[in-house]
């Protein structure tokens, strides 16, 4: 079926944490070289898709396969090579040179220590995140932006053909929001897959190919001619009054009218 | 960066003059350069016609003192380094040092009860229960195949606190002429070095050193956290584990030889990392180097400052803790503020 151009292909998929169950019958296929955007509350179970996608949680019900791959089957090396994996807002402990760090993204092809072909894709990796100039500063003295781009160099450096990015916005200034996204939708260009958990749906409708919709464990879909960019639509995601204002071909959305004048009185 | 260049150029060079230097030094008077001279021109040429008295008395001290007391001097200040840069990375605290998980009063109870009760070696039984208070700690905070940190560290300081209070036992019930010598090995000395001490000893240290050193890249890998090198295809506890081992083999060994020497893996691995920066690829060897040379002085000092010796522990602390305060307020590292 699509599966030719299938990245990752997720059937029946379910999860719980004890006894608390956070993703139920989850069937999806996220295809190649789009940027693809999950969306949902928090809590909804998004991140958790994210992880078990990554192998950092285990898939004990249901079907994963990467790159038609079973994910159960993929050793930690030959997972590394497929899937690069960015968690939310990494604290550095060791006061580490950004060159560095980005270099450890190269762990899965490193015996030893890394050669000089590592230190090249490093190199490439850190100049694809605009961030050669920091190449020698301290990770742990750079800014909350500044470190996100250095994290985005370090999973670029370990050559994935699949990126997952757990909130790679959420702490990033307005102008650092716009040069991830338009960087993303890049490396999309150059044929790498990513997946992304985003909190604004604006930021994903802006920049996104393909939406993955989540309400409390369950995957939604908005059902032709219904767009996800619909107020209706995104109200049942979101729970909040939202009206939606047309731009390029799609909509924003933004809180409705009523609920702002609410507020302020 | 030049600066960290000639820092590097130093911390390679220093051992070798450190090396010599220490050879002259020590309690009998009796080696001077000039006999050294001699005793050194004579084993090149051959000694014809015998040994003189005094060569002989020179080349015990040289060969069965000395060369001994230097090499574990060495070794011992080498591998509590090492050990300790390698534990700060894997559990990603710069507090750590190789006593936090029990070693030191494991090793310290070990030996206590084999001074009192003289039923095995002091070296072994410290060296034995080093490993098992590890062991028990590492055991304790194990749950569901998975170790987290905190629980790592805390049932370290827990188990800490049981050893201690055996060794209160030990030390309240046996006789004060035994209590002087326990008292003694826990201030950390390297007096009983000898050819023997170093045989029985310098296989772990040297193995869990050449261990660490070939996960010298994978620590930094290991230090950025699980999921990070998880995703990036190293296993973390697998690593983790590899390290803990090592690190334990070669500080046991150390302790057991030398006693208690406080604080000196968790300070050398600070003062590496602010002379030459945090790559565990190149502070692994600085480690050693440095770590084993810096001990070798403060034994030096040790053992001629007084008319007797001083516990190494306590010069440790005396030379050790000032120039890590220099170096504090010296260096800029990049610490999170």
């Amino acid at each position: 079926m699509g599966e030719l151009n299938s990245a990752i292909f997720i059937k029946n998929l379910s999860f719980s944490y004890g006894l608390n169950r956070v993703l139920q019958d989850v069937s999806v296929n996220i295809e190649s070289s789009k940027l693809t955007v999950i969306l949902g509350k928090n809590g909804c179970g998004k991140s958790t898709l994210l992880r078990i996608i990554a192998g950092l949680l285990p898939c004990k019900q249901g079907e994963i396969r990467i790159r038609n791959q079973e994910i159960r089957t993929l050793t930690l090396n030959k997972m590394a090579k497929l899937v690069g994996f960015l968690g939310q807002k990494h604290r550095a402990v060791f006061p580490f040179t950004v060159e560095q760090v980005v270099l450890t993204g190269r762990a899965g092809y490193v015996n030893v220590v890394p050669k000089a072909k590592d230190k090249e894709v490093a190199g490439y990796a850190m100049e694809r995140a605009g961030i050669q100039d920091l190449k020698d500063r301290f990770y742990t003295e750079l800014s909350g932006g500044e470190q996100q781009l250095v994290m985005i160099a370090r999973v670029l450096a370990q050559e994935p053909e699949i990126l997952l990015l757990d909130e790679p916005a959420s702490h990033l200034d307005f102008a650092n929001q716009i040069k991830l996204m338009s960087l993303l939708k890049e490396l999309t260009l150059g044929d790498l897959t990513v997946v992304a958990v985003l909190h604004d749906p604006n930021l994903a409708f802006l920049y996104g190919d393909d939406f993955i919709f989540i309400r409390k464990g369950d995957l939604l879909r908005p059902v032709e001619p219904v767009k996800p960019w619909d107020a209706e639509f995104m109200q049942t995601i979101y729970g909040n009054k939202l009206h939606s204002i047309p731009y390029c071909s799609r909509a924003l959305i933004v809180p409705a009218t009523e609920t702002i004048y609410y507020d302020n009185r | 960066m030049r600066n960290q260049q000639i820092i590097r150029v130093l911390l390679y060079s220093l051992p070798f003059p450190v090396f010599l230097i220490s050879f002259f030094i020590g309690p009998s008077g009796t080696v001077s350069f000039h006999g050294l001279y001699h005793f050194f021109w004579s084993w090149i040429n051959g000694t014809a016609g015998g040994i003189s008295p005094e060569q002989a008395l020179i080349s015990t001290i040289l060969l069965d003192v000395r060369l001994p007391r230097i090499l574990l001097a060495f070794l011992v200040g080498g591998s509590l380094a090492v050990s300790g840069s390698g534990l700060q990375a894997i559990f990603r605290n710069p507090l750590v040092s190789p006593y936090i998980l029990g070693l030191s009063s494991g090793a310290a109870f070990g030996a206590a009860l084999a001074l009192a009760y003289a039923i095995i070696p002091v070296q072994l039984s410290a060296f034995l229960f080093g490993l098992v208070a590890v062991g028990l700690s590492y055991l304790a905070a194990r749950k569901h195949k998975n170790v987290s940190i905190v629980s790592l560290i805390l049932s370290g300081v827990i188990v800490t606190g049981i050893f201690t209070a055996l060794l209160t036992m030990i030390q309240f019930m046996c006789d004060p002429f035994k209590l002087q010598s326990i008292v003694h090995w826990t201030m950390g000395n390297l007096h009983n070095a000898g050819w023997n001490a170093l045989t029985s000893s310098w296989i772990p240290m040297v193995a869990g050193v050449i261990i660490l050193w070939l996960m010298r890249w994978r620590l930094n890998v290991l230090a950025l956290g699980d999921d990070e090198a998880r995703t990036s295809g190293v296993h973390p506890e697998r690593g983790k584990i590899i390290v803990l081992i090592a690190a334990t083999l070669a500080s046991s060994a150390a302790v057991s030889v030398a006693g208690i020497i406080g604080l000196y893996g968790l300070i050398v691995p600070h003062m590496v990392r602010m002379m030459a920066g945090t790559d565990n690829r190149s502070s692994v060897l600085l480690n050693f180097l440095f770590g084993g040379t810096f001990l070798l002085l403060i034994d030096d000092f040790s053992r001629t400052i007084a008319r007797f010796e001083i516990p190494i522990g306590v010069f440790t602390m005396l030379i050790g803790a000032p120039f890590f305060l220099y170096l504090i307020k010296k260096t800029n590292i990049g610490w999170e503020n």
